[in-house]
């Protein structure tokens, strides 16, 4: 009995104040998964990356939250967070780039994996791995799903400049995605899958594209100065 | 990992543990060819109670360093030996794996229960979760994965004492079942020769058979099925292996059934699971356990792991000894 009250003891002391876990999104079975996505792969590898090892490591995080504009959760976006690019290859031609990235949700974890051009960056699928939620079946459908195939980065950045000059443009291609009929209880999934879309994008600016979509996150930014500087 | 145990006899027992698991993937300019796993731990116990998740600890009492998993996986083998056109039509196909692993029966091949104090069926079934073995594991195609091996049959050491070793079979649902649908499943068929001192000493009469090296002539075929459902407050699995066969010339026939709740907020869950071994002209063991989780941590993937668990096992039938109940009170952390 002694030893297990000094266990309970242990255990109390040993009680984190707040998790500070380190989190990777991957493919459950990467083949399979990758053959679906391009059925004429030959070979696909796989890249680790971690803010801790890349060159300015401190200033990229930093910058992802600026460009997600909102905080990183500390359970799923913290700074020693490892990401998994997947890159496809026919022969030794590379035909496609496949990114996830774990975002909380309501019902918990939902796992929002990307397809991707590997020259443009432009989205080619857009599927959940992991989705538990009161409107999952809704965010899974191909309607919703589809409405991604084809938008970049830039459509993103661009979504945020449209916002503060000219809301409602037309060419603001995010702003005409239709969120799918759900309960009220399902917004904060679509809400969050949507953060998730973005965030894999700005990742894999990070990792692959060199980041490419940085002027328009510029223009965007720059739009959003000067309109708090008129309210000023 | 910390675990504490105790019967109702106020026979206790604990383990304390620390370890480590190294994982390495090799890659050329165009592909991930092979990874490997190493999983080692430095384990004190003092006393034993037949807790599930330390059934091959009985013989290892106060220091020891034990393995795990080790083994290697090779990735699509067959890719030196095909042209670009059948590479694409193989990938995923043919992948190799050498070394210590799940026994490739039933869900454990699928279900990391490292350091879980609730197990799947394995361990009661062969005597041993894990194995030696090699052999080929895939998908057959976008519905339906394969695992076909050869194992040693010898259970935690690699050794061999005349046995003829197992060949394994299991044909399970493809993962995207999982992840649309929440479901999981699989047939499994082994045969062969293996060494379990247990099975023996269980049944004298098998000895006689077995010779002087504990051999056991083993048959199984198994079916299992897990089912995830979000319900409103978090999410319910229900769980159940099924086998049947022979040890030797008795019949045995396993039944496992298991139901879990875990909070949304993946900070805490209950569980409940019966258990039942049974042997023609032994009788059976069979357990009803309940089990209490807060975790700290409690990642989806299974890389960042911190809980605390309550767990008692009521045994209900025993085939030998008197039935007792055991509470587990276990610390864990993985990181």
């Amino acid at each position: 009995m002694k030893s297990i009250i000094l266990f309970m003891l242990f255990a109390v002391l040993a009680m984190p104040q707040q998790a500070f876990a380190a989190i990777g999104c991957t493919l459950s079975n990467p083949a399979e998964d990758l053959k679906y996505l391009y059925p004429e792969m030959t070979t696909y590898k796989e890249d680790l990356n971690e803010f801790p090892l890349l060159k300015d490591g401190t200033e990229l995080f930093r910058a992802l939250r600026e460009r997600l504009g909102s905080d990183l959760d500390p359970i799923y976006e913290t700074y020693e967070t490892p990401y998994t690019v997947y890159s496809v290859f026919k022969g030794q031609q590379k035909i496609g780039v496949v990114h996830g990235v774990n975002v909380p949700g309501k019902g918990g974890v939902i796992q929002v994996f990307l397809s991707m051009d590997p020259q443009a960056g432009a989205i080619r699928k857009f599927f959940f791995q992991r989705l538990e939620s009161p409107a999952a079946r809704q965010l899974r459908s191909k309607e919703f799903l589809s409405q991604f195939e084809g938008l970049t980065l830039g459509d993103f950045y661009k979504h945020d400049y449209y916002a503060t000059v000219d809301p409602g443009a037309k060419a603001d291609k995010v702003a005409a995605i239709t969120p799918p009929a759900f309960d009220p209880s399902g917004r904060p999934d679509y809400e969050a899958s949507l953060r998730g879309i973005r965030k894999n994008l700005i990742l894999v600016d990070f990792f692959v594209y060199g980041k490419k979509f940085e002027p328009y996150f510029e223009r965007a930014k720059q739009a959003a100065e000067k309109a708090k500087a008129r309210k000023e | 990992m910390s675990q504490f145990d105790m019967n109702e006899r106020g026979k206790s027992a604990s383990r304390q543990s620390i370890g480590f698991e190294a994982l390495k993937k090799f890659s050329s300019a165009t592909a991930t060819l092979a990874s490997i796993d190493f999983q080692g731990r430095l384990v004190r116990r003092d006393g034993f109670n037949p807790v599930q998740n330390d059934m091959e600890g009985q013989g290892r009492p106060g220091w020891a360093f034990e393995y795990h998993n080790a083994y290697l996986d090779l990735y699509n083998v067959l890719n030196p030996l095909l042209s670009d056109e059948q590479r694409s039509a193989t990938v995923g196909h043919f992948n190799l794996r050498a070394g210590r692993f799940y026994v490739p029966f039933g869900l454990n091949l699928q279900t990391d229960t490292h350091g879980t104090v609730l197990q799947l069926s394995n361990d009661r079934n062969f005597g041993f979760e894990r194995d030696w073995y090699t052999g080929f594991w895939g998908a057959i195609n976008p519905h339906v994965n394969y695992d076909v091996y050869y194992l040693a049959g010898s259970g935690y050491d690699l050794k061999f004492k005349g046995q003829s070793g197992l060949g394994a079979i299991r044909i399970s649902l493809a993962n995207k079942y999982s992840y649309e649908y929440g479901l999981e499943g699989g047939l499994s068929i082994l045969g062969g020769e293996r060494l379990s001192p247990d099975a023996i000493t269980r049944r004298q009469t098998l000895a006689r058979d077995a010779g002087s090296e504990n051999r056991v002539a083993t048959k199984r075929v198994g079916l299992d099925g897990r089912y995830r459902q979000a319900v409103p407050t978090g999410l319910l699995t229900v769980t159940s292996e099924l086998s049947g066969g022979r040890d030797l010339s008795s019949t045995v026939f396993t039944q496992l059934y298991q139901a879990e709740y875990l909070r949304a907020s993946r900070q805490w869950g209950v569980s409940v699971q019966y258990r039942r071994f049974q042997q023609e002209g032994l009788g059976a063991d069979a357990s009803i356990i309940g089990e209490v989780s807060w975790y700290f941590r409690n990642d989806i993937g299974n890389s960042n792991l911190h809980w605390i668990k309550l767990n008692v096992e009521r045994q209900l039938e025993q085939m030998q000894g008197p039935h007792s109940t055991i509470a587990t009170l276990q610390y864990y952390f993985y990181q």
